[in-house]
Parts: C-alpha cells; sequence; structure tokens
C-alpha cells in the first residue's frame, strides 16, 4: 500500500532470488507446478481416514456419502477428496505483456498464490537424514547448524517492508494540496526577489508571505506525519513477541535453543503446550495433538504421528507446523523449513506481498484534492491570462495568482479531515476497535461485504457441549429457551438417565481441571486436555460440580486410550458407591462404534433390549446432530460382573477380558464451537444496514452451515438448493439454482471456477458460505467481491486468512486470539475479539463520512468568498477587499475549530437503517455540495464582505463609484495624495491602513456568516429545529472562533504581524443580515428536500 | 433467530453492486456526450434551469445587498465623511504631496523625474504636468465662495468660504518659463494633503494664537533634522516682522537631499514664494472650489547625470514625521541627464 513502485521491484527481486536458491536443492522444496489435485486423486484410494476424532458424522466416510448433502452450484466432483481443497489454489494465467522485472514480481506472486508443495514428509527418514546431514540420536553439529543457518537463513519471519521515514516525511510534505501552496511560495519569494532587485527597499511582504506559506506546508505535513507515526506506534505494541525456545538435540546433547536459531535439520523435541517451532517431520510421536486452527481454522486439535499418511503436506500426519500449537502428548521431529519458508512464512509472504488498495476515504480525498486543485489551477491561470491582457505588468499577474491559489486552496482542511479521523479513532479505540492507519476508520462505513472468517471469530474457538441425547430425547444443554433450541427437553440433574450419562462422561476422560485454581468460576477454569474432554469437563462441573472428587470416589483401574481404528476410550472404575464395590466400565467414542458394542440401552430408568426402534431412534438423533455440523460422542457403560471381576482384578489393557462383553447404551453428547453471543444480533444489524455479510472459512461445510444459520448469515427460511431438493424430494439437478438464494460453496468447487462463475455466485447468491477454503481462494473469494466493485471488509484471526485481510479493502484482526501474521495484515484490530464491535466502526465509519462531508462543506464555503475580493480587485479593480494574510487566518484560524467541532456531530437519521454508499456516486465532495457550497452559501458570504467593505470604505471617505478603477492608484506607492469623494487625499500607508481595515472587516464578516454557515452544516436535511444544539463543542467552537477572531483583530501588534486592524462594534454588523439570510435560506432548502422528495432542489443542492 | 414477520426480515437483500465504470466516459464524451445529449454533463434543459435558477439567485441577492447598502447609506453624510479626523482611519497627520510625479500606470511604484534636458518633449512630460495643475487653480470654475486671504487682511478659510491660491507669486517658476525644467533648475510643487477639518498648531504659537518666544525656541528644538537655513529663516522672520504670530501662522516647508550625498548633488534650494504655506487656507470643509495651498521649490544647481533622492517636510507641531509610513513627509528622486 505504502510501498512506492520502485521499492516494490527491489523487494521482489530479493524474493525470486528466493525462488532460485530453493530451485538448487534437488527435490527438497519444489514448486511442482502439476496441480496437486492430481496427486490427492491417487491418494485418495490408498488414503486411510484422514482424521481421527471420533467419528462425527463429517469424518465417518461410510456415513458421509449416505448422508452429505451437496453443495449446489456445481455438483461436487466425484473423484474430489473432501479435504484436498485446502491445499489447491488456482492461479489465472494472465496476458504477460509487463516488463521483465514486473513479471518476475509477478511470477514470485504468483507461486506464493499457489500452495506449497514439498517431498520432505514422504521419503524415507533415511533419505531424510541424508538430505539434511543429521540423524536422530545426535542431531546436527554445532558447526552445520551454523552451516544450515546461513544456507537456510535463520527461523525469522521476514518482517514486511518499512516504506524509510523521510519517504514518508516527504510524501506527507507534498501529498494534498502542499504542490500548490509549494508553487504559491515559490511566486512568493520570484515576485520579493523581482522587487528587491528593482528595488533595493521594496517592501519584504511577499518575503513574509511565502515564508508564511511554506512554513504552513511544514507545519500540516509534519502535523500529518506525526499523525501518522503515532498510528503505527500503537502496532509497535503487538510486535513485542516473547522470546520463545525449543528443546533441541546437536550434538547429542539435549539443549535449548532459542526458536529464531533453529536450523534445518535439527532435531527438536515437543511437549504439549508448546509453540511449534518451526515446519517439523515427525519421526516419534506420543500421543502428539496439534491445533492446526491458525493455518485451517480448525479449532478441533488433530492428531500426529511419524506415519506418512497423505501425500499433501497439509493432511500428512507426520508433519507439524510452525505457529501451529501442541496441544497434546510429545514428539521428536526434524526441522525441514524455517522462517519464510515454512508454510506459515509462505502465506505469511503473500500477504506482505500483497499491495491493498487505497482506502476509499483516501479516494475521496484524492478526488476532492483534484477538484479543488483543479479549480485552483482553472481559475489561477485564467486571472494570470486576464490581468496579462489587462495589461497588468508580470509581477502583478503572478502576485494574483498567489492569491487565487491562496484562496483557493483549504488550508487546514486536511489538517482537519485528520484531527477527526483521529478522535474517531480514539472513540472508536474505547470501544475496542483498534485502528491501525487512520483512514481505515472510514473504511468500515463504506463496506458492503464483510468477509468472515468462522472459528475465534463468528465462534469462540471453544468447544462447548450443546446437546444430550438420552432417554430417548434430545435435551438442550445451553440456553433453553433459544428459539434454536425450541421443543428440546430441559436437562433434570437427577434424572437416572442423565446421572448415568453424566457418570460416564464424568469418568471417562483424562481432562482434568489445572491444580490451584481455588474460587476461580468454573467457565474460567483452565482445563488440560482435548477440546472434546475439557468441554464435557467443564460442563459436567457446572452441572454437577466436584468432578475431581468424584473421580476419586471413582478410582480408575483401567484404561484403554483412544486410537484411530478402534475410535474408542474406554476406562474402568471401581465403584465403591452403591451395593458394593464393583467395578463400572465407563466407555465414549464414535456413535456407530459405541452403538455396535451396545446390546441394551438406558429408557425410563430401565435397561431395555436394544432393539430395532431404539436403533433407529439413536440414528435420527445421531443424524439430526451431525446436520448441525456437531461433533457427537456416543456413551455407554457397563457393571462389570463382581464374580469374573472380584475387587483387587488386575486388568490386562493390552488385551482386555471385558471387551467380549456388550454394553449398556446411555446417550449422546454433540459438541460444538459455539457463536459468540453477541454475534446473531451484530449480523443482523449489518444485514439491516444493507451489508452481506459472508462466511468464509477453511472448516467443514456441515460446520460452517450450522453455523451460518445460527448466527444468521443464513436466514431462518432459506434453504440451499440440496435441502430444497430435500424437502421437495427430487434430485439437485431438477431445480432451478436460481430459486435459491442461499449457497454453501465448497472449496473445491472453486478450484473448477474461472473468475465469471465466481462473480456469478457472488451476484447471483444473497447468502453466501464459503468453507474448505484454503488461503488463497480466500483471496481469491475478496478479489471476487471487489471485482463487484464492492468494498470488502474481512474479518479473520488465523495466519490463514492474513492475505485474504490484507486484500481486503479492511481487514479485521482479533487482538487476543489473533494471530501475529493476521494483526500485521489488518487495517483494524478488536480489542475484545467481538464481532459486534464490528457494529460499532460501520456506524463510527458512516457518521464520520457524513460528517465529514459536513467539514468539508462548511471549509469549502468560504473558499468563494476569499475567492471574490480578488476577482473584483483584478476585474472592479478596487482596492484589495482582503489580504492573503486574513485568508490564513481563516483557513488555518477561526475555521479549523468548528470544523473539527462537526466531527461530533450525531447522525441525522438510523445511519444503520440504510444502505452503504455507493462508492462511485455518494462521493465526499460531490457536485451537488461543490454548486450549493460555492454557487450559494459562498456568494451570499461574498456579498457580506463586499458590503462590508464597502460600508467601512464609505465611511472613511470613499464612496463605492470612487473606487471603481482606482486600484492602480491605490497602490502606487509615490502617489502620496489620493484623493477620496470627500476631497482628503491620503498617503499611500493610510491608504493601506485603511484597506488592512477592510481586510480585517472583511474577515470579521467572514467569521459572522460562518456562525450562520457552522449551524447550517449540522444538518443536510431534518430542521435545526428539530435536531437542536446539543453538540456542546459545535457550541464551545462558535465561541472560540469568535474570541479568535477578537484575539486576532484587536491584540496590539497585530497591525503589524498580520496586517490585522481594531475595528469599530458596528463594522461586525453589516454581515449579519447575511448570516440570517444564510440560516433561512438553508432552512428553506432543507424544508423542499423533505416536502418533495426527488424534487429538481434535492437533485441539484442535496449534499 | 427472527421469523419472516419480524422487521428484521426486511434486510437489504440486494446490496448496490455498482458495476465497474465503463471506460467510456472520456473527456470527449464529458464536453459532449452525443448519446445522452449533455454538454459539460448537462443536458440543455438542465443548464437553462440551472442557468435561470442562478441568475435569479444572484439578482435576488444583489437586491439583498444593494438594499442593505441602501439602508446603511441613510446613515451617511453627504457633505463629510462619516468619521473625520482621529475618528478615521486618515488620522490626523497629513502627508505631504509632489508635482510632476511619474505615471503610476506604466511606471507603478516609481518616483523618479528623469528627463533630458536637450530633450524637450522629455521635459515637456513634466512641466506640462506643473502647467496644467497651476491653470486649474487660475481658472477655478468656482468663485462665490473663494477669497482673497492673505496675513495681512485677516481673512481666514471657514466652514463655507475658503482662498484663493496666487499663482503670481513663484517667481521663475511659471509655464513660460517652462517650471525651470529647460534650463536645468526643476521646479517641484509642494502642498501639504487635505484632511477634512485639520488645522495645523504652528510653531511657536500658544494655544490662543499668540506668539510665545520661549514657545518658539522649545518648539523647534524638540524638531529632529530641522533643516538649520529654515531655523534660522524662522527665528530671523521673526525678528523682522511687526507681528510674528501671522508669520508664523505657516506650515513649514523644507526639501532636503536624503542623504550626505544627495544633499551636496542637490545644490542650492529656492522656495517660492517662501518655505512655508500659511495657515490661513485651513481647515479643509470641503468648500466649494476649494484650492489647494501649495509652494514650489526650484532646485538651482542640481547635477546632473546623478541621480539625487529629495525629501520634502513638513512642519508644524502636529505634523509627525514618520519615514516609513511617509507621514509628513514625501520623497522622490530627480536625475537630469
Amino acid at each position: 500500500m505504502s510501498a512506492g513502485k520502485p521499492n516494490m521491484g527491489r523487494k521482489l527481486s530479493r524474493k525470486s532470488s528466493y525462488v532460485f536458491e530453493n530451485g538448487q536443492i534437488p527435490g527438497y522444496v519444489h514448486m511442482i507446478r502439476q496441480a496437486s489435485r492430481t496427486s490427492s486423486m491417487v491418494s485418495r484410494t490408498t488414503d486411510p481416514e484422514p482424521r481421527e476424532s471420533y467419528g462425527s458424522p463429517r469424518v465417518s466416510r461410510l456415513w458421509k456419502e449416505t448422508r452429505q448433502p451437496r453443495t449446489p452450484a456445481t455438483p461436487e466432483p466425484p473423484d474430489v477428496d473432501e479435504r484436498t481443497p485446502l491445499l489447491l489454489g488456482k492461479t489465472p494465467k494472465k496476458p504477460d505483456t509487463r516488463s521483465d522485472e514486473e513479471a518476475k514480481a509477478e511470477s514470485v506472486l504468483a507461486d506464493l498464490r499457489k500452495e506449497l508443495e514439498m517431498d520432505s514428509h514422504k521419503i524415507s527418514l533415511d533419505e531424510l537424514y541424508t538430505r539434511l546431514e543429521t540423524n536422530p540420536e545426535n542431531g546436527l553439529s554445532n558447526r552445520q547448524a551454523e552451516l544450515h543457518q546461513s544456507k537456510y537463513g535463520m527461523n525469522l519471519l521476514t518482517p514486511p517492508k518499512e516504506t524509510p521515514e523521510w519517504i514518508k516525511f516527504a510524501r506527507n510534505l507534498l501529498g494534498g494540496f502542499a504542490i500548490l501552496m509549494w508553487i504559491g511560495a515559490f511566486l512568493c519569494f520570484a515576485a520579493f526577489a523581482v522587487q528587491n532587485a528593482t528595488k533595493p527597499d521594496a517592501p519584504k511582504d511577499y518575503l513574509y508571505l511565502g515564508i508564511v506559506l511554506a512554513s504552513v506546508v511544514l507545519i500540516s505535513g509534519l502535523f500529518s506525519y506525526y499523525q501518522e507515526a503515532k498510528s503505527s506506534r500503537i502496532m509497535d505494541s503487538f510486535k513485542k513477541l516473547v522470546p520463545q525456545h525449543a528443546q533441541v538435540i546437536r550434538e547429542g546433547s539435549q539443549l535449548s535453543v532459542c526458536v529464531t536459531e533453529l536450523a534445518v535439520g535439527d532435531v527438536v523435541e515437543l511437549t504439549y503446550g508448546d509453540r511449534i517451532p518451526a515446519d517439523i517431520r515427525l519421526i516419534e510421536s506420543f500421543g502428539l495433538k496439534v491445533d492446526n486452527s491458525a493455518l485451517t481454522g480448525e479449532s478441533e486439535a488433530v492428531a500426529r504421528s511419524a506415519e506418512c499418511t497423505h501425500d499433501n503436506p497439509l493432511e500428512t500426519k507426520n508433519l507439524v507446523f510452525f505457529s501451529t500449537s501442541a496441544i497434546e502428548g510429545t514428539g521428536k521431529g526434524i526441522v525441514v523449513n524455517v522462517g519464510d519458508k515454512t508454510l506459515m512464512g509462505r502465506i505469511a509472504g503473500l500477504a506482505s506481498r500483497l499491495e491493498s488498495s487505497q482506502t476509499p476515504i483516501a479516494r475521496e480525498m484524492d478526488h476532492f484534492v483534484h477538484i479543488i486543485s483543479s479549480v485552483a489551477i482553472f481559475f489561477g491561470v485564467l486571472f494570470f491570462i486576464i490581468s496579462v491582457a489587462m495589461g497588468y505588468s508580470w509581477l502583478d499577474s503572478a502576485v494574483f495568482l498567489i492569491g487565487i491559489i491562496v484562496a483557493n486552496v483549504p488550508e487546514g482542511l486536511l489538517a482537519t479531515v485528520t484531527v477527526c479521523l483521529a478522535l474517531t479513532a480514539k472513540r472508536m479505540a474505547s470501544k475496542n476497535c483498534l485502528v491501525k492507519h487512520l483512514e481505515a476508520v472510514e473504511t468500515l462505513g463504506s463496506v458492503s461485504v464483510i468477509c468472515s472468517d468462522k472459528t475465534g471469530t463468528l465462534t469462540q474457538n471453544k468447544m462447548s457441549m450443546s446437546r444430550m441425547w438420552y432417554n430417548g430425547k434430545m435435551h438442550a444443554v445451553e440456553r433453553p429457551d433459544d428459539p434454536d433450541n425450541e421443543g428440546l427437553s430441559k436437562i433434570i440433574v437427577g434424572d437416572p438417565e442423565f446421572m448415568a450419562l453424566a457418570t460416564v462422561a464424568r469418568l471417562c476422560s483424562r481432562a482434568h481441571f489445572k491444580v490451584g485454581q481455588v474460587g476461580i468460576p468454573d467457565a474460567l477454569r483452565e482445563v488440560v486436555g482435548d477440546a472434546t474432554e475439557s468441554a464435557i469437563l467443564k460442563r459436567m462441573e457446572t452441572l454437577l460440580g466436584n468432578v475431581e472428587q468424584y473421580r476419586f470416589r471413582n478410582k480408575k483401574v483401567c484404561e484403554i486410550p483412544f486410537n484411530s481404528t478402534n475410535k474408542y476410550q474406554a476406562s474402568v472404575h471401581c465403584n465403591k458407591s452403591d451395593c458394593g464395590s464393583h467395578f463400572l466400565l465407563a466407555m465414549k467414542g464414535a456413535p456407530e462404534k459405541i452403538i455396535e458394542q451396545c446390546s441394551t440401552i438406558l429408557i425410563n430408568g430401565e435397561t431395555k433390549e436394544l432393539d430395532e426402534q431404539c436403533k433407529a431412534e439413536f440414528k435420527a438423533a445421531y443424524e439430526e446432530l451431525g446436520a448441525r455440523g456437531e461433533r457427537v460422542i456416543g456413551f455407554c457403560d457397563y457393571r462389570l460382573p463382581p464374580e469374573e471381576f472380584p475387587e483387587g482384578h488386575l486388568f490386562n489393557t493390552e488385551n482386555p477380558e471385558f471387551m467380549s462383553f456388550t454394553f449398556r447404551f446411555v446417550g449422546l453428547i454433540s459438541l460444538i464451537d459455539p457463536p459468540r453471543v453477541n454475534v446473531p444480533n451484530a449480523v443482523r444489524t449489518c444485514r439491516s444496514a444493507g451489508i452481506k455479510v459472508v462466511m468464509v472459512t477453511g472448516d467443514h461445510p456441515l460446520t460452517a452451515k450450522a453455523i451460518a444459520r445460527q448466527v444468521g448469515i443464513i436466514s431462518p427460511g432459506n434453504k440451499t438448493l440440496d435441502e430444497l431438493a430435500a424437502t421437495q424430494g427430487v434430485p439437485v439437478s431438477d431445480l432451478d439454482p436460481s430459486q435459491v438464494k442461499v449457497a454453501v460453496i465448497h472449496g473445491s468447487e472453486l478450484i473448477d471456477m474461472d473468475e465469471e462463475e465466481l462473480d456469478a455466485i457472488i451476484r447471483n447468491f444473497d447468502e453466501l458460505v464459503f468453507a474448505r477454503t484454503s488461503p488463497q481462494q480466500k483471496l481469491q473469494i475478496v478479489e471476487g467481491f471487489q471485482r463487484q466493485g464492492t468494498c470488502v471488509a474481512v474479518t479473520g484471526d488465523g495466519v490463514n486468512d492474513s492475505p485474504a485481510l490484507k486484500k481486503a479493502d479492511i481487514g479485521i484482526s482479533m487482538g487476543i486470539t489473533g494471530s501475529d501474521v493476521s494483526k500485521e495484515a489488518a487495517d483494524m484490530i478488536l480489542l475484545d475479539d467481538n464481532f459486534a464491535s464490528i457494529v460499532t466502526g460501520v456506524e463510527e465509519g458512516r457518521l464520520i463520512f457524513d460528517n465529514l462531508k459536513k467539514c468539508v462543506f462548511y471549509t469549502l464555503t468560504d473558499n468563494i468568498s476569499e475567492l471574490t475580493p480578488f476577482f473584483l480587485f483584478i476585474l472592479a479593480r478596487i482596492p484589495l477587499p482582503l489580504g492573503t494574510i486574513s485568508i490564513l487566518c481563516i483557513d488555518l484560524g477561526t475555521d479549523v475549530v468548528p470544523a473539527v467541532s462537526l466531527a461530533y456531530e450525531k447522525g441525522e437519521s438510523d445511519i444503520m437503517r440504510r444502505s452503504p454508499r455507493n462508492p462511485l456516486k455518494d462521493n465526499l465532495v460531490t457536485k451537488q455540495l461543490i454548486s450549493y457550497a460555492y454557487g450559494q452559501i459562498g456568494m451570499i458570504e461574498s456579498f457580506a464582505g463586499m458590503l462590508t467593505y464597502f460600508v467601512i470604505m464609505s465611511e472613511n471617505g470613499f464612496l463605492p463609484l470612487k473606487l471603481l478603477g482606482l486600484r492602480s492608484q491605490w497602490d502606487a506607492q509615490q502617489i502620496n495624495d489620493l484623493e477620496d469623494s470627500f476631497g482628503q487625499e491620503w498617503t499611500y500607508e493610510q491608504r493601506k491602513r485603511l484597506e488592512n481595515t477592510c481586510s480585517a472587516a472583511y474577515f470579521v464578516s467572514i467569521v459572522v456568516c460562518q456562525w450562520a454557515n457552522l449551524i447550517i452544516s449540522k444538518t443536510r436535511r431534518v430542521s435545526i429545529f428539530k435536531k437542536g444544539m446539543t453538540n456542546w463543542v459545535l457550541n464551545f467552537a462558535l465561541i472560540f472562533e469568535t474570541a479568535l477572531a477578537c484575539v486576532l483583530i484587536y491584540t496590539p501588534g497585530m497591525d503589524v504581524a498580520l496586517k490585522m486592524m481594531p475595528l469599530r462594534v458596528h463594522w461586525w454588523l453589516p454581515a449579519l443580515p447575511f448570516a440570517i439570510l444564510i440560516f433561512v435560506y438553508d432552512e428553506i432548502r432543507r424544508l423542499i428536500i423533505r416536502k418533495f422528495p426527488g424534487s429538481w432542489v434535492e437533485e441539484e443542492f442535496y449534499y | 433467530m427472527g421469523t419472516e414477520a419480524e422487521p428484521q426480515s426486511k434486510v437489504n437483500n440486494n446490496p448496490i453492486y455498482p458495476k465497474k465504470p465503463i471506460e467510456e466516459n472520456t473527456w470527449g464524451d464529458f464536453i459532449w456526450n452525443s448519446r445522452t445529449g449533455q454538454v459539460f454533463g448537462r443536458t440543455g434543459t438542465s443548464w437553462a434551469k440551472i442557468f435561470i435558477f442562478y441568475v435569479v439567485f444572484y439578482a435576488g441577492l444583489a437586491a439583498f445587498a444593494g438594499l442593505c447598502y441602501y439602508l446603511f447609506s441613510l446613515t451617511l453624510r453627504l457633505d463629510q465623511p462619516k468619521w473625520i479626523l482621529g475618528d478615521s482611519i486618515i488620522g490626523t497627520n497629513p502627508g505631504v504631496g509632489f508635482r510632476p510625479m511619474p505615471d503610476q500606470e506604466e511606471n507603478s511604484g516609481s518616483s523618479l523625474i528623469w528627463y533630458r534636458r536637450e530633450n524637450e518633449a522629455d521635459a515637456a512630460v513634466w512641466y506640462n504636468q506643473l502647467a496644467n495643475y497651476t491653470d486649474a487653480i487660475e481658472n477655478p470654475e468656482e468663485v462665490d465662495s473663494l477669497q482673497t486671504c492673505s496675513y495681512d487682511n485677516g481673512l481666514r478659510a471657514t466652514e463655507i468660504k475658503s482662498c484663493f491660491v496666487d499663482t503670481k507669486q513663484f517667481g521663475t517658476c511659471n509655464k513660460n518659463n517652462a517650471f525651470g525644467y529647460r534650463s536645468g533648475e526643476p521646479c517641484f510643487l509642494i502642498k501639504l494633503n487635505r484632511i477634512f477639518g485639520w488645522e495645523p498648531e504652528p510653531f511657536g504659537l500658544n494655544k490662543r494664537g499668540q506668539y510665545d518666544p520661549d514657545l518658539l525656541l522649545e518648539d523647534l528644538d524638540r524638531q529632529k533634522n530641522l533643516p538649520d537655513s529654515l531655523r534660522k529663516y524662522i527665528t530671523d522672520g521673526v525678528k523682522s516682522n511687526i507681528d510674528p504670530s501671522k508669520f508664523l501662522d505657516t506650515i513649514w516647508i523644507s526639501c532636503t537631499g536624503e542623504n550626505v550625498n544627495d544633499k551636496e548633488t542637490l545644490g542650492p534650494v529656492n522656495y517660492w514664494p517662501r518655505p512655508g504655506i500659511p495657515g490661513y487656507f485651513f481647515p479643509y470643509y470641503k468648500q466649494l472650489g476649494y484650492q489647494s495651498p501649495f509652494i514650489f521649490v526650484q532646485f538651482l544647481k542640481p547635477l546632473t547625470s546623478v541621480l539625487i533622492n529629495i525629501e520634502c517636510r513638513a512642519w508644524a507641531k502636529n505634523i509627525i514625521y514618520d519615514k516609513i509610513d511617509r507621514l509628513g513627509s514625501v520623497h522622490f528622486e530627480l536625475m537630469i541627464d
């Protein structure tokens, strides 16, 4: 965004050498051009169940084939594996018409847009050791480690290239109106130089003015540079990373090494709780589970082992990735990639290489600066030509040009806008929206699409129990009153059926609370264990309390841990509670596995035969939960017969004899990563504000769809094509896709789409969910929306979101859970991770846009009243009514505080009820605004100023007719006796004093008119009597403006410093009728706009 | 989640998807768009409407402003400025004027009187200016309100009457002599600026207009840079005159070279009729046909081919000299080739 073109080239050429370097390591990391889809097709047949889990329906292939609803639009090609698209990306080849440098840069970007290809996980371990010159026992030698560090680089992510400070500073000195102002200053110096050359004792006015103009540019440049620097400092607070250490084996001994010093080939030991320090191939795993949610968006932990299970690096079990975290177990592995070459490094690289587009407000400001500059240049050149043609000297003409430029440029406006944005940014920060750069404040107000990540953004990224099924009924665990849970039974603690399920749930679990957490509410206590078990444990603790003690009473005597073949976990407890001591078997696992193991079921407190009807009920419940995208776990128990298992029986865990029994089924528990509490409301507000909320997630389509329904991204009544087909009982192909408004698009479908198809989907469906998307595809989706001309916001917290965050018009990351990469790529950070804060952001953004419009209107209005004196000076040849310094006093003095105070205005109507602005039509500065500000209000102010001018001239002896054509004599220094209408003769200095008095009076009359202008700027539509004067900052500004004007006029010495002269009190009055006129005139305009919508007046003068 | 009937189901399901701007809106199209018949972005009727609106608007606005000015002008007087003397910005400190003066249109900011002695046309520019000025004085349009004033007859300017300027007292500075320009002894007309109601406070006169020798010395001592010749002229005049109070009722005028060099190159100066303007010409009340009193200074032997900076000053107790603001003085340059 900020990097200039030459920089970009340098940055990318550095990167391209990296590609070359990789090319030199044969077979190490290939950029295989062939789409990995081929490999996934091959792997599909040999691929065992790709992920261990408790066999939720979405994992069970058998189940999936009968149940898995196909998403509409394009039926999923049968040969594509469910999970592979994560690694697939498509980069449409574009015609290459660029220069070599650019083409190179493009190709690096294109490579990054593709997926990582590597074979380090596929080759045999021996081959890997040879390649990396390491061995599993002794690790690398220190020398080799150093060698590898220099060869493959340090284990660091290259920070995004920063624009040098002086370039930032220079940009601030040359941006906006600065160029025009420099021209003005230059002309002043030139005029002074010419004058000085011809006459040694020439007045230093132009030197003085030139210095003032130059300082104005310098100061406002410094100011915006300071603002920029201030907001970038906010980000530095996020950068303080705690240095982390990794356990490494080098030269045969284990040592703790700073993560950054990790080298390729290092043997690393991993323990639960660690952040994975690099991309690592596992050689040993003891129940190691990693949380890949930062990369994939899936919140459940996945098990990792030493076997290569998949060609696809992301799917194979023997790779763990940088920045993910180990949740459970321990392991050992070889570092295969470090730093920028890790999977996360590539994504981060992609993100930092993308140029994010200009913010809408920056576009608007540019547009505005262009308009005003064009006007200034137009008038400047026009009057230069006119004055030369009228016979003025070149010097005079150049001096007129200075005046016109100074009058035309709203010197203080850009700083005012910055202050307004900064105020809003501050207000938003207090509402937990931290804005990284000021312009992003407004961007949220213009978004029409929010692409939201699911995990951690819409949801809590925390498993939680959702439902329990027992006694043949579905029970809601949380919020039984929620409409979503309508028709479900309530849990009654103490029911024997519930207690049976709860007993198994409490006992058959390895999760436990961390010790030493006394007095902390259950919900906040930290748990050690996997997400599912932790969720159950916590819920049981809140429902029943004191799980630890219960477990202590029912000691575990034997345990069969979970494995992916059995898909269950069982434990035996000595149950001493009732009817003597006996052993209780508690077992949980994939529901279909559990039900197979059962012959009875607990219904109404009785153990019944598990008949077909019960099985059907079970299946229905299981399917229902599965369709909700929830993870379902089955539970059963069995009281081991005391005859065969007497007290003190020693169990054999290797080949447990009790597995030959059949058990009693007690129920199902389903878990889901639930939506955050405020999200449904926030989504509703966004939608009523005309913003389309789209879910883009790496997670499973069913889960995605379920959450989308829960949070309202999919409206309650709306069905997807296949759901419609299911209800109508017809095949999907028979239905017209245009009937439905909802689509859940699978990442694998995206692969086959070209831009046009994606665009068609984006246009045709109102409610969209993209599931199983890779980081590259998220980017594609964002680009798709941007192609439609919409302003896109992306929310996300994971590394996988960062390219999309960067590409989006505004990227929003999460302050608590967000990864550093995503925070780096984002423009805004939600400190409380609350999606609902976005609504605040949208509201503030829209408000600030409205208020900026008012602010611009207010400031632009007096431009014309500053300009007319010059026109009359040149054309009517009257003495100058308004001096250049006075103009600066208005633009940089009295106008500033009132303009800023408009930022505190409250919205006029419910801004969250209207559609987002159309970036092509609803500009900050419109034709109507210019016409009304310049043509009408500005002209009224001009008349007020000119009237005041003539009044003062008349009172001092120069009647208006005398003034016409008087300019050249008036300004002639040698004329020491210029006659007025009453025959008095004025010296040059006396005339100038009169002129300066007029200038001060003109200044005052602008101030007086600006009172009225400020009040009318408060509202664009409603009457001021309805709107009220409750903006106290604005009321203060009115007083401040007046006080400042008094200080400028009446302070002794101002006649020398600013050429301001003290005024008689009644010289404030001539402008008053015009101020009243402005007020009344605008009230009438607004009345017409309200009464006659669509009328000519609205069309022409509603800005 | 709500049902269909709830207000949130009225969500905007069709957010605007603005199409990309079609690349056909060129500058040419902006000036004249044949498809829509728009000229500069508006159709003919649209232009007409907005034009009529603005004509009406500005007419109304101008009428409003005109009315305001008319109402205001009722507070003005026709016979005198609303504010005079200290109330007016012109103040109470008159400036000094000189003739001839370079044309401000051609030569803005310049106060150089330059001519070649041999070149008749050069000199004519200057002496014709003076001739025109004196001609207007000699043939006044209005005579009823003018009277011949002198120290002897005691007539002074009143609210309705003012004094003739006698053009016969200027010696060689006359039209026939081309005001000395041809002969290299140029005359300059020096006058005091008119300020409505301003009266001089001459040196050496007390509040009642009586001569006070001590006061005179005190007044003269108080003036910085008072040329010795002028001082001598005044002190001598007081001695030789029967009624020094009449002699002293004068605004004294002196013209000198600005710097030491200029003083040398300027040479001797002659004042016609004397180095001062009689006080009886004041005050100025916009009397009909009022003639500004003036004197002539003649530079008798200015060095040729040298630029001479000349400063003329007016002297009275209530004339405060300010070189930067050019009050009580005037500056011009002379160069004869």
